[in-house]
């Protein structure tokens, strides 16, 4: 029984991003951009400056304000913070 | 051998009245064998369903879960495998960006592709130029593929299915956060999955079709929504952000 190959696509869950249509927030994406060269388009030490950037979306009320931990942004080390233990293999 | 003989020799000493009862009872028998089969081929239909469900075979998404309810989850009731899992797995993220033809943008990634761990939620742009003269209202669609790793793939915020425009000769940043699913990495399923593409598509809206307050340059620009199913709790998350109004002069 061959399984049913569909395209999966749903709305994005928090909705659509708003244009930046004057670029007020460029230049934090170009730093991000640049960073993600340096690091071979790894995307997790550039964290950082994708934080930042979508702090001044928030600013600019380009993005609804939330904590973007709940958004995953950190993954696993928001987990090791919230529950107080540390990321590592478990404790029985 | 021994027992088919000792059966042939029962049947052909009782042979008659046996035969004559096992007729109506073999008729009995298959008819019911053939409602049987008939009713578990009608069964199928949700018997299937339910094991989709349950599997997430074939792609099937198991209800629909935002990733802050998925964080806490993984805050409250970690689960040390899938964690684990998770944190050694790396998966490379390829981009792929279209236009229709009769859409005279420029539409690109602005990175080729980029490496996430599943469980951490990454941004990427893509950005688009309008190459004309005039406002041109375009919205976009997307696929996820393979499809086994779809299912994995949570959009949180990016620029499709809205309608988007842009003056004549505006090029803008489109930004995409998503995330993807720690569970992927202990599906077996996936496990041979390390690159997944993300493939966007521009799609022209004609003038034709647009609404007269949206001819009218200066008013600002209405939220219409073009995709399957979009939940009404997209327009109210984006009922207090700043609609941008658009006049040619600037």
């Amino acid at each position: 029984m061959a399984p049913m190959s569909r395209n999966i696509t749903s709305a994005p869950e928090k909705g659509v991003f708003p244009l930046d249509h004057f670029g007020e927030c460029k230049q934090l994406a170009q730093d991000y951009l640049t960073c993600l060269e340096k690091n071979e388009n790894e995307a997790r030490p550039c964290n950082d400056l994708a934080k930042r950037y979508f702090e001044c979306r928030m600013d600019r009320k380009l993005m609804v304000k939330q904590d973007l931990a709940e958004l995953g942004i950190d993954g696993p080390a928001f987990l090791a913070s919230v529950s107080g233990r540390s990321s590592g293999p478990a404790h029985r | 051998m021994n027992q088919q003989s000792r059966f042939c020799s029962s049947s052909a000493s009782f042979r008659k009245p046996k035969s004559q009862a096992t007729a109506a009872e073999l008729g009995l028998y298959w008819g019911a064998a053939a409602v049987g089969m008939i009713g578990f081929s009608y069964a199928t239909v949700p018997l299937y369903k339910i094991f989709c469900a349950a599997t997430g075979y074939g792609g099937t998404v198991s209800g629909v879960e935002t990733v802050e309810v998925k964080m806490k989850r993984r805050a409250e009731h970690p689960n040390e495998k899938v964690e684990r899992a998770a944190e050694q797995r790396e998966i490379t993220v390829w981009f792929n960006s279209d236009v229709a033809q009769d859409m005279p943008w420029e539409f690109a990634p602005t990175q080729q592709n980029v490496r996430v761990r599943p469980g951490q939620s990454t941004l990427v742009f893509f950005t688009a130029k309008n190459k004309t003269d005039k406002p041109i209202t375009g919205y976009s669609v997307y696929n996820v593929t393979p499809d086994k790793a779809a299912v994995y793939f949570n959009k949180i915020q990016c620029f499709c299915f809205e309608e988007q425009r842009l003056r004549g000769h505006e090029e803008v940043d489109m930004p995409v956060f998503f995330y993807l699913d720690p569970e992927m990495a202990s599906d077996w399923n996936c496990r041979n999955i390390d690159d997944i593409t993300l493939s966007y598509m521009f799609h022209r809206v004609a003038d034709e079709d647009l609404e007269e307050e949206d001819l009218d340059d200066n008013a600002p620009t209405l939220i219409k929504l073009h995709g399957p199913g979009i939940p009404p709790s997209t327009l109210t998350a984006n009922s207090q952000l700043r609609v941008t109004s658009l006049s040619p002069a600037a």
